[in-house]
């Protein structure tokens, strides 16, 4: 398993584990991100618990292609599901999104309610208050981001110093960022609004560290989703995934087993 | 027939990086995939891949990920990959 061609657009996409039952589509987070961040973490040892797992890179990331336009959490709903479509997948499935990925898996929770059986949010503020900040704060960051990586010519003085790794990851974002509508499409409208959440018809599963700066968009989740589970990991940050990975991983596997 | 396992994970590298990346290294069994190779985590995902298809169900490369965490894999020697390999399809002797 690698590409899939879905909307026009070549994905990179990994399956590890059984082709039926129980299946995890896991979506990550913007810019420096990519499925690997889910492949170690939790993908593999979903699979080798005999849980289905699928991983893509979001258009412009990992090794997916990088269309100039199509990035709004709708473009990569769509994606999604069309992805799915390529893979023969029909039965509903969990999606499990981290950060920005959380709010994809909403929008294609609210766009194809019959292919999504639930979903699991990392540290993602999708809607009310606590998403409109985040979406402008993102959007800061990564406009920042951009000019740095226009001006400061970071790719080519890394490559000079022999920091090839880093140095991809420069190059890579500088062209995702500067080369592509992301930055727009990202602050072009509000994540979801109180009517949307209102209206997702799966379990919810929301994860968030306690000192997160988006631990506001867990009561936002719980007052207005229909139904909704919280697990709030003490003492962390927006790092879940990454610092609190075993916890994750019970959380997730209970919530799986209902 | 020792280092045929180590010889086609050069390969399979080579393929994920290209030509380029590998000018000039000699990857022996004591090269890490980060440190050395300059590997991203992407790129491992992609090795991994082409190793399950080359493979098959002889190695249990998911079970083997599963019990490290990310640091671990990508601080990983290419020769403790290969004694995992060798392991698995049975070719475990003459080393060297």
């Amino acid at each position: 398993m690698a590409d899939v061609l879905a909307r026009g657009t070549r994905f990179h996409v990994q399956r590890l584990g059984p082709t039926t039952g129980p299946t995890v589509v896991f979506v990550h987070g913007l810019v420096m991100d990519n499925l690997s961040s889910f492949y170690y973490t939790l993908a593999a040892p979903l699979a080798a618990r005999d849980i289905g797992t699928i991983l893509f890179d979001l258009r412009g990331h990992g090794m997916s292609a990088r269309p100039d336009s199509g990035y709004t959490p709708l473009d990569g709903a769509r994606d999604l599901v069309a992805i799915l479509d390529e893979l023969g997948v029909h039965e509903p499935v969990h999606l499990l999104g981290n950060s920005y990925g959380g709010v994809v898996a909403m929008r294609a929770a609210l766009l194809a309610p019959d292919r999504v059986a639930g979903v699991v949010l990392v540290e993602a503020a999708c809607g009310g208050a606590a998403g409109e900040l985040w979406f402008e704060d993102m959007v800061n960051t990564l406009s920042v981001a951009a000019l740095g990586l226009e001006f400061d010519r970071t790719q080519e003085q890394l490559t000079a110093l022999g920091q090839r790794k880093i140095s991809r990851l420069a190059g890579n974002a500088g062209a995702l960022l500067n080369g592509t509508t992301l930055i727009d499409d990202v602050g072009s409208g509000p994540p979801l609004s109180e009517e949307d959440l209102r209206a997702v018809a799966c379990p919810v599963l929301g994860v968030f560290g306690a000192e997160s700066e988006l631990i506001g968009a867990a009561a936002e989740l719980a007052a207005h989703l229909p139904d909704c589970t919280l697990h709030i990991i003490p003492g962390l940050g927006h790092t879940v995934l990454r610092e609190a990975t075993d916890d994750l991983l019970a959380t997730v596997l209970a919530w799986l087993r209902g | 027939m020792a280092d045929a396992v180590l010889d086609e994970l050069v390969r399979l590298i080579e393929e994920v990086v290209g030509p380029d990346v590998l000018l000039g290294i000699e990857v022996d069994r004591d090269t890490t995939f980060s440190d050395d190779l300059g590997l991203e985590s992407i790129e491992f995902v992609a090795l991994a891949d082409r190793l399950r298809r080359h493979y098959g169900d002889r190695v249990d490369l998911v079970g083997f990920l599963a019990d490290m965490d990310i640091d671990e894999i990508m601080a990983m020697s290419v020769g403790r990959l290969v004694d995992h390999i060798e392991a698995s399809v049975g070719l475990a002797t003459g080393r060297g």
